[in-house]
């Protein structure tokens, strides 16, 4: 048996993945997707459009599979890594939660987002912002998220931006 | 200026070493932009950028605007984007198609070969007789040139050739530009960051074989997850299939070459592997071009051509644009840059690879540009302002080639063959060199 997703469903998922990133939960935050999601950050092919196919033109970030997200947050949480540690402080901000789709099992959710970010070792903050779109799906009474793409609107990038902070 | 106080170079004494001001200081800065990047060759762009009739593209040399343009008749000119008239920006995206362009100030306009088309109001303008005496198209670049699809200019009339500056280094855009029949092109989406230190640590990070398994453990150790769970799901890097940069590897490993007007390569052996997305043209490429030079097309090269332009061809293949934008910021333009032609699997290849290493969102560069910031933090420090970075491989490096460029018919200046622990600085050398020649003199401070 499946449901269809609610306004308050989509609100309560999206906020809640803001808040494990927010808090560093990330083994909690990777729990939220599916085992084949599409985590897509797409480039700027010029001033007003991004890039729209990841496998012929540039993404900022393009993953399918869940494990290369693992791959990052054991990146990011390594201590192997000059630019992750310390790790930044970061809130993200969701609203304009809007369901495009929803039917059985499945929806379509768009939202905007900021995230403020704060490098404590340059002491300096950086607030980035865009869009989301979300595919989540019910898995065994669940929502999860099977696509996330990202479109970041300032991507003239200030040194790194790393998946907590967008 | 008395380059001296900067760069100490003394090779009869085996010394060789940068002073940090030239990091920090702001009358060096100035003097940079002026004869380096307003004074000199830059790299402005690929031809790829204006294809067609009437297409353009804008960058910048330093601080100065600039307008590619193709005319009617195909033919390419560089101008400073800026309108004659009142010197408001013309062009205001970063490429485009115009037959005409108006300045959105006050409707002069201009044809796509710079020529003035039209003055708003001319004839109730009351001008004087002097003003017709005045050209009134866009001011052209006095020195424009190419070489094999990559464009230069320059703001002064007084440089050498395009040719001779490039010299032997041009046989290394050979060999990027050799690896398809139908030549080069970007990727499309543009990457643009920032970091918050001065250009020549980019310069010098991307001849650095010393500091890869220092500053990037953590995209090692993701490559090693990789491998004990191969699936389609991730992508193959080069690295991993590679071990030429590792400290047990034997024998040579790759070295570096220098050449004039402080151009540099470093490079490794890669070795003709799936693992390159150029694996699918290795046949054709040794019977077009020979199995050596087919070879050098696989082999790990960052290449440097001085001051703005450098072309990485390790985990993927990326186009670096370098602009100065402070002595302690600097931006970076970035391309995925190409084979044309290639299959849709080996382009996808390659531009996953690409994510993964070379974005500022990937795994790699972002612990290059904050180490960076730290040494940008640590040049305050001037009880010992001499730096250590530029001593390794002093003895040796030779001069002229070896026996890796001469298949290529390249003869740099000097050259080091190293195995995979010498990690040679002295090519920096020939940055600061080429740095000091053209800073020195022409005042007293």
């Amino acid at each position: 048996m499946t449901a269809t997703l609610s306004r308050a469903d989509a609100e309560d998922l999206l906020y809640r993945e803001a808040l494990l990133l927010d808090t560093g939960r990330f083994a909690d935050w990777l729990a939220l997707f599916t085992a084949d999601v599409e985590f897509w950050m797409p480039a700027w092919r010029d001033e007003t459009t991004t890039t729209q196919d990841p496998d012929s033109e540039l993404s900022l970030i393009y993953y399918k599979g869940r494990r290369n997200l693992e791959d990052r947050v054991m990146r990011l949480t390594s201590g192997l890594s000059v630019a992750s540690a310390p790790l930044p402080r970061v809130v993200h901000q969701v609203t304009n939660v809007l369901v495009l789709e929803a039917a059985d099992g499945v929806a379509e959710v768009s939202a905007a987002f900021t995230c403020h970010r704060h490098d404590v070792r340059m002491n300096r903050s950086d607030c980035f912002f865009g869009r989301y779109l979300y595919r989540l799906v019910d898995e065994g009474g669940s929502w999860r998220i099977a696509r996330k793409v990202v479109t970041l609107l300032n991507d003239t990038i200030p040194t790194v931006v790393d998946i907590n902070s967008i | 200026m008395d380059v001296t106080r900067y760069i100490d170079d003394r090779p009869e004494d085996g010394a060789f070493r940068v002073n940090r001001a030239i990091f920090t200081d702001q009358a060096v800065f100035d003097r940079e932009l002026a004869r380096l990047f307003e004074g000199g060759w830059v790299f402005l762009g690929m031809e790829s950028q204006a294809p067609a009739p009437h297409d353009f593209f804008t960058t910048f040399a330093g601080r100065v605007p600039i307008l590619v343009q193709r005319d009617g008749e195909g033919h390419l000119r560089a101008f400073v984007n800026s309108c004659p008239h009142k010197g408001a920006r013309l062009a205001q995206t970063q490429a485009g198609n115009a037959r005409l362009h108006v300045c959105p100030y006050h409707s002069w306009s201009f044809d796509s070969a710079g020529r003035s088309k039209a003055i708003k109001w001319q004839r109730a303008g009351c001008y004087d007789a002097a003003f017709a005496q005045d050209d009134h198209g866009l001011a052209e670049l006095p020195r424009f040139a190419g070489h094999r699809g990559f464009l230069f200019g320059s703001l002064s009339a007084d440089v050498p050739e395009l040719s001779e500056y490039l010299g032997e280094a041009a046989r290394l855009l050979d060999l990027v530009a050799d690896q398809s029949a139908e030549g080069l092109e970007l990727v499309p989406g543009q990457v643009t960051f920032t970091y918050a230190a001065n250009w020549k640590l980019q310069l010098e990070n991307c001849s650095d074989a010393y500091h890869f398994t220092s500053a990037h453990p953590s995209y090692i150790r993701v490559l090693e997850r990789r491998q004990q769970e191969i699936s389609a799901d991730v992508v193959a890097s080069v690295w991993e299939s590679s071990d030429f940069w590792k400290e047990e590897a034997q024998g040579v490993a790759g070295g570096s070459y220098s050449f004039a007007h402080g151009h540099v390569l470093n490079w490794g052996i890669f070795g003709v592997t799936p693992a390159i997305p150029l694996y699918e043209s290795a046949q054709v490429l040794a019977e077009r071009h020979g199995e050596a030079r087919r070879d050098w097309m696989f082999n790990m090269r960052n290449l440097t051509i001085f001051p703005n332009l450098q072309v990485a061809e390790n985990a993927s293949s990326q186009l670096r644009v370098i602009r100065p934008l402070g002595p302690g910021l600097t931006e970076m333009r970035t391309w995925c840059i190409a084979p044309k032609g290639e299959s849709k699997a080996a382009r996808r290849q390659r531009i996953r690879q690409y994510e993964d290493f070379f974005n500022p969102t990937g795994m790699a560069t972002p612990d290059d540009t904050v180490s960076y910031e730290n040494c940008q933090a640590g040049f305050a420090g001037t009880v010992n302002p001499w730096l250590q970075g530029h001593a390794r491989g002093m003895t040796a490096s030779v001069a002229g080639g070896n026996r890796f460029s001469d298949v290529l018919g390249m003869q740099p200046e000097r050259s080091v063959l190293a195995d995979a622990q010498l990690c040679d600085e002295t090519l920096y050398h020939s940055y600061y060199r080429a740095w000091a020649a053209r800073m020195a003199g022409g005042d007293d401070t």
